[in-house]
Protein backbone atom coordinates (compact mmCIF):
# COMPACT_ATOMS: atom_id res chain seq x y z
CA UNK A 1 0.00 0.00 0.00
CA UNK A 2 1.32 3.34 -0.88
CA UNK A 3 1.98 5.89 2.10
CA UNK A 4 -0.97 8.00 0.55
CA UNK A 5 -3.38 5.61 0.61
CA UNK A 6 -2.40 4.31 4.47
CA UNK A 7 -2.37 8.47 5.28
CA UNK A 8 -5.77 8.66 3.56
CA UNK A 9 -6.99 5.43 5.81
CA UNK A 10 -5.54 7.35 8.99
CA UNK A 11 -7.43 10.57 8.55
CA UNK A 12 -10.79 8.38 7.96
CA UNK A 13 -9.86 6.75 11.34
CA UNK A 14 -9.62 9.66 13.13
CA UNK A 15 -12.60 11.34 11.75
CA UNK A 16 -14.61 8.19 12.66
CA UNK A 17 -13.08 8.09 16.06
CA UNK A 18 -14.09 11.64 16.67
CA UNK A 19 -17.12 11.46 15.31
CA UNK A 20 -18.17 8.50 17.52
CA UNK A 21 -17.25 10.35 20.64
CA UNK A 22 -13.98 8.13 21.20
CA UNK A 23 -11.14 10.60 21.69
CA UNK A 24 -9.00 8.99 23.07
CA UNK A 25 -8.35 6.78 19.56
CA UNK A 26 -8.39 10.15 17.96
CA UNK A 27 -5.74 11.51 19.96
CA UNK A 28 -3.86 8.70 18.77
CA UNK A 29 -3.69 8.86 15.19
CA UNK A 30 -1.45 12.27 16.39
CA UNK A 31 1.44 13.29 17.41
CA UNK A 32 2.76 14.08 21.17
CA UNK A 33 3.56 17.46 19.86
CA UNK A 34 0.25 17.82 17.24
CA UNK A 35 -0.30 21.05 15.80
CA UNK A 36 -3.79 22.81 15.43
CA UNK A 37 -4.99 25.79 14.08
CA UNK A 38 -8.50 26.85 12.66
CA UNK A 39 -9.39 30.46 11.03
CA UNK A 40 -12.19 30.89 12.77
CA UNK A 41 -13.06 34.54 15.17
CA UNK A 42 -11.67 33.35 18.69
CA UNK A 43 -13.63 36.27 20.44
CA UNK A 44 -16.80 34.72 19.89
CA UNK A 45 -15.48 31.34 19.64
CA UNK A 46 -12.90 31.98 22.46
CA UNK A 47 -12.00 27.63 22.24
CA UNK A 48 -11.37 27.71 18.98
CA UNK A 49 -7.63 29.21 19.70
CA UNK A 50 -4.78 27.51 18.39
CA UNK A 51 -3.57 24.10 20.17
CA UNK A 52 -0.66 22.89 20.91
CA UNK A 53 -0.38 19.15 22.11
CA UNK A 54 -1.92 16.17 23.06
CA UNK A 55 -3.57 17.54 25.92
CA UNK A 56 -4.61 21.45 24.28
CA UNK A 57 -6.13 19.61 21.85
CA UNK A 58 -8.09 16.91 23.97
CA UNK A 59 -9.54 19.82 26.14
CA UNK A 60 -10.91 21.02 22.68
CA UNK A 61 -12.48 18.21 21.19
CA UNK A 62 -13.95 17.08 24.71
CA UNK A 63 -15.30 21.29 24.40
CA UNK A 64 -17.01 20.55 21.27
CA UNK A 65 -18.33 17.17 22.68
CA UNK A 66 -20.07 19.03 25.90
CA UNK A 67 -21.64 21.32 23.33
CA UNK A 68 -22.96 18.64 21.02
CA UNK A 69 -24.13 15.41 21.20
CA UNK A 70 -24.05 14.15 17.60
CA UNK A 71 -21.36 14.77 14.80
CA UNK A 72 -21.19 13.45 11.81
CA UNK A 73 -19.56 14.07 7.86
CA UNK A 74 -19.11 13.26 4.71
CA UNK A 75 -15.98 13.47 3.11
CA UNK A 76 -16.56 13.97 -0.70
CA UNK A 77 -12.79 15.06 -1.74
CA UNK A 78 -9.71 13.57 0.24
CA UNK A 79 -6.47 14.21 -1.50
CA UNK A 80 -3.00 12.99 -0.40
CA UNK A 81 0.46 13.57 -1.24
CA UNK A 82 3.09 12.11 0.39
CA UNK A 83 2.44 12.70 4.13
CA UNK A 84 -0.30 15.50 3.60
CA UNK A 85 -4.04 15.01 3.27
CA UNK A 86 -6.47 17.08 2.55
CA UNK A 87 -9.73 16.72 3.09
CA UNK A 88 -13.06 18.78 2.09
CA UNK A 89 -16.27 18.13 4.16
CA UNK A 90 -19.82 18.41 5.13
CA UNK A 91 -19.92 18.26 8.66
CA UNK A 92 -23.42 18.08 10.74
CA UNK A 93 -22.91 19.27 14.71
CA UNK A 94 -26.20 18.74 17.37
CA UNK A 95 -26.47 21.03 19.86
CA UNK A 96 -27.15 19.91 23.58
CA UNK A 97 -29.06 22.80 24.42
CA UNK A 98 -31.86 22.81 21.88
CA UNK A 99 -31.13 19.65 19.22
CA UNK A 100 -30.70 22.42 16.59
CA UNK A 101 -28.12 20.59 13.96
CA UNK A 102 -25.13 23.18 12.87
CA UNK A 103 -24.17 22.82 9.88
CA UNK A 104 -21.29 23.37 7.94
CA UNK A 105 -18.35 22.53 5.29
CA UNK A 106 -14.66 22.75 6.23
CA UNK A 107 -11.32 22.04 4.75
CA UNK A 108 -9.02 19.97 6.74
CA UNK A 109 -5.23 19.72 5.84
CA UNK A 110 -3.64 17.34 7.71
CA UNK A 111 0.47 16.67 7.94
CA UNK A 112 1.72 13.14 8.47
CA UNK A 113 4.83 12.47 10.96
CA UNK A 114 5.78 8.59 11.62
CA UNK A 115 2.83 7.67 10.62
CA UNK A 116 0.97 9.91 12.97
CA UNK A 117 -1.15 13.68 12.29
CA UNK A 118 1.38 16.17 13.67
CA UNK A 119 -0.31 18.93 12.05
CA UNK A 120 -4.04 20.12 11.49
CA UNK A 121 -5.09 22.92 9.48
CA UNK A 122 -8.69 24.19 9.03
CA UNK A 123 -10.17 26.77 6.85
CA UNK A 124 -14.58 27.03 7.54
CA UNK A 125 -16.77 29.41 6.29
CA UNK A 126 -16.63 31.06 9.56
CA UNK A 127 -19.34 33.72 8.80
CA UNK A 128 -21.93 31.14 8.32
CA UNK A 129 -20.92 29.63 10.81
CA UNK A 130 -21.26 32.31 13.43
CA UNK A 131 -24.64 32.78 12.63
CA UNK A 132 -25.46 29.10 13.25
CA UNK A 133 -24.12 28.96 16.59
CA UNK A 134 -25.98 32.07 17.79
CA UNK A 135 -28.80 31.53 15.98
CA UNK A 136 -28.94 35.15 14.94
CA UNK A 137 -28.00 36.52 11.75
CA UNK A 138 -25.12 39.15 11.74
CA UNK A 139 -26.50 41.85 8.98
CA UNK A 140 -28.19 43.18 11.22
CA UNK A 141 -25.67 43.64 13.77
CA UNK A 142 -23.14 44.88 10.94
CA UNK A 143 -25.25 47.89 10.36
CA UNK A 144 -26.77 48.87 13.39
CA UNK A 145 -25.84 48.49 16.91
CA UNK A 146 -23.73 45.90 19.17
CA UNK A 147 -25.01 42.67 20.38
CA UNK A 148 -23.80 42.74 24.24
CA UNK B 1 5.78 15.57 -17.56
CA UNK B 2 2.94 17.48 -18.67
CA UNK B 3 2.33 20.17 -16.73
CA UNK B 4 -0.65 20.27 -13.80
CA UNK B 5 -4.02 21.54 -14.94
CA UNK B 6 -4.05 23.54 -11.75
CA UNK B 7 -0.75 25.65 -12.72
CA UNK B 8 -2.03 26.57 -16.40
CA UNK B 9 -5.90 27.75 -14.26
CA UNK B 10 -3.77 29.63 -11.62
CA UNK B 11 -1.81 31.41 -14.12
CA UNK B 12 -5.13 32.00 -16.13
CA UNK B 13 -6.99 32.67 -13.80
CA UNK B 14 -4.85 35.94 -11.90
CA UNK B 15 -4.00 37.03 -15.70
CA UNK B 16 -8.05 37.53 -15.65
CA UNK B 17 -8.25 39.12 -12.32
CA UNK B 18 -5.47 41.63 -12.50
CA UNK B 19 -5.08 42.01 -16.24
CA UNK B 20 -8.84 41.45 -17.30
CA UNK B 21 -7.18 39.21 -19.82
CA UNK B 22 -10.62 36.39 -19.98
CA UNK B 23 -9.47 34.67 -23.22
CA UNK B 24 -6.86 31.91 -21.62
CA UNK B 25 -9.24 31.14 -18.15
CA UNK B 26 -12.44 30.68 -21.32
CA UNK B 27 -10.58 27.97 -22.30
CA UNK B 28 -9.64 26.39 -19.86
CA UNK B 29 -13.35 25.97 -18.31
CA UNK B 30 -15.80 23.37 -18.60
CA UNK B 31 -19.04 24.05 -20.12
CA UNK B 32 -20.86 22.28 -17.35
CA UNK B 33 -18.64 23.58 -14.79
CA UNK B 34 -19.97 23.21 -11.06
CA UNK B 35 -18.13 26.28 -8.82
CA UNK B 36 -19.15 27.82 -5.18
CA UNK B 37 -17.21 29.86 -3.01
CA UNK B 38 -18.83 29.98 0.48
CA UNK B 39 -19.82 33.19 2.27
CA UNK B 40 -22.40 35.65 2.72
CA UNK B 41 -23.50 36.63 -1.07
CA UNK B 42 -25.42 39.36 0.22
CA UNK B 43 -22.33 41.27 0.91
CA UNK B 44 -19.70 40.11 -1.56
CA UNK B 45 -22.59 38.56 -5.19
CA UNK B 46 -19.50 37.09 -6.88
CA UNK B 47 -19.59 34.58 -4.11
CA UNK B 48 -22.12 31.36 -3.90
CA UNK B 49 -22.56 28.64 -6.34
CA UNK B 50 -22.75 28.73 -9.93
CA UNK B 51 -23.34 25.96 -12.58
CA UNK B 52 -21.85 26.74 -15.94
CA UNK B 53 -18.83 28.25 -17.84
CA UNK B 54 -21.14 31.66 -18.29
CA UNK B 55 -21.62 31.82 -15.05
CA UNK B 56 -18.36 30.82 -13.76
CA UNK B 57 -16.88 33.65 -16.37
CA UNK B 58 -19.33 36.18 -14.75
CA UNK B 59 -17.62 35.64 -11.29
CA UNK B 60 -14.30 36.05 -12.32
CA UNK B 61 -15.52 39.24 -13.91
CA UNK B 62 -16.78 40.90 -10.60
CA UNK B 63 -13.79 39.44 -8.84
CA UNK B 64 -11.54 41.37 -11.41
CA UNK B 65 -13.98 44.34 -10.98
CA UNK B 66 -13.52 44.46 -7.33
CA UNK B 67 -10.48 43.05 -6.39
CA UNK B 68 -6.26 43.22 -7.44
CA UNK B 69 -4.29 40.27 -6.38
CA UNK B 70 -1.15 41.72 -4.40
CA UNK B 71 0.58 38.35 -3.91
CA UNK B 72 -0.36 34.57 -3.25
CA UNK B 73 1.07 32.03 -1.23
CA UNK B 74 0.07 28.48 -1.64
CA UNK B 75 1.18 27.11 2.08
CA UNK B 76 -0.10 23.42 1.18
CA UNK B 77 -0.49 21.51 -1.50
CA UNK B 78 -1.87 18.46 -2.59
CA UNK B 79 -2.03 16.94 -6.49
CA UNK B 80 -4.48 14.17 -7.89
CA UNK B 81 -3.92 13.10 -11.75
CA UNK B 82 -6.75 15.68 -12.03
CA UNK B 83 -7.44 16.79 -9.00
CA UNK B 84 -6.02 19.46 -6.52
CA UNK B 85 -6.18 20.88 -3.14
CA UNK B 86 -4.79 23.61 -1.77
CA UNK B 87 -4.72 26.25 1.38
CA UNK B 88 -3.46 30.07 0.32
CA UNK B 89 -2.71 32.93 1.95
CA UNK B 90 -4.00 36.13 -0.64
CA UNK B 91 -3.16 39.29 -0.33
CA UNK B 92 -5.90 41.55 -2.18
CA UNK B 93 -6.43 45.32 -2.66
CA UNK B 94 -10.34 46.05 -2.52
CA UNK B 95 -10.73 48.48 -5.94
CA UNK B 96 -13.30 50.54 -4.22
CA UNK B 97 -11.32 51.83 -1.44
CA UNK B 98 -8.19 50.52 -2.11
CA UNK B 99 -8.15 48.88 1.01
CA UNK B 100 -5.34 45.89 1.17
CA UNK B 101 -6.78 42.15 2.17
CA UNK B 102 -5.28 39.33 3.53
CA UNK B 103 -7.45 35.91 3.06
CA UNK B 104 -6.90 32.53 3.88
CA UNK B 105 -8.24 30.46 1.32
CA UNK B 106 -8.93 26.44 0.91
CA UNK B 107 -9.30 25.00 -2.70
CA UNK B 108 -10.52 21.96 -3.97
CA UNK B 109 -10.20 21.83 -8.29
CA UNK B 110 -11.19 18.84 -10.46
CA UNK B 111 -10.21 19.26 -14.12
CA UNK B 112 -11.28 16.79 -16.96
CA UNK B 113 -9.25 16.87 -20.35
CA UNK B 114 -6.89 19.92 -18.67
CA UNK B 115 -10.44 21.84 -18.27
CA UNK B 116 -11.77 22.90 -14.73
CA UNK B 117 -15.32 20.76 -14.07
CA UNK B 118 -15.15 21.65 -10.78
CA UNK B 119 -14.09 24.35 -7.90
CA UNK B 120 -15.23 24.85 -4.05
CA UNK B 121 -13.57 27.15 -1.91
CA UNK B 122 -13.19 28.29 1.31
CA UNK B 123 -12.65 31.13 2.82
CA UNK B 124 -12.12 32.49 6.62
CA UNK B 125 -15.86 34.57 5.43
CA UNK B 126 -15.76 36.59 9.36
CA UNK B 127 -12.46 37.67 8.80
CA UNK B 128 -13.02 38.80 5.04
CA UNK B 129 -15.77 40.68 6.61
CA UNK B 130 -14.36 42.19 9.36
CA UNK B 131 -11.47 43.30 7.25
CA UNK B 132 -13.74 44.70 4.39
CA UNK B 133 -15.76 46.89 7.21
CA UNK B 134 -12.50 47.92 8.06
CA UNK B 135 -13.70 47.33 11.89
CA UNK B 136 -13.83 44.65 14.20
CA UNK B 137 -17.86 43.07 14.53
CA UNK B 138 -18.70 42.86 18.08
CA UNK B 139 -20.54 39.59 18.54
CA UNK B 140 -21.16 37.85 22.63
CA UNK B 141 -18.20 35.86 23.79
CA UNK B 142 -19.54 31.74 23.31
CA UNK B 143 -18.88 30.35 26.44
CA UNK B 144 -21.10 27.63 26.94
CA UNK B 145 -22.88 26.78 23.72
CA UNK B 146 -20.80 27.15 20.59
Amino acid sequence: MTVEKLNRQRVVHLLDAFARGDIETALSCCTDDVDFLTHAPIDVLPHMVPRHGKAELRELWQTIWSRYSEVRYKAPHILAEGEAVATYMHTYFRKRSNDRIVQFDMAVFYTFRGGLVAEIREIIDSYDLVQQVLEREIGPLITGTRAD
Amino acid sequence: MTEHSLWRFSRALHRAINDRHFEDIEALIDEDVEWALYGPIDMFPFLGARQGKDAVLDVIRQLADNFQVRRFDRESIMLGVDTAASMLRYSLTALDSNKPISLRVAQFAQFRAGKLTSMRVLIDTFDLVEQALGRAIHLPKMTSVG
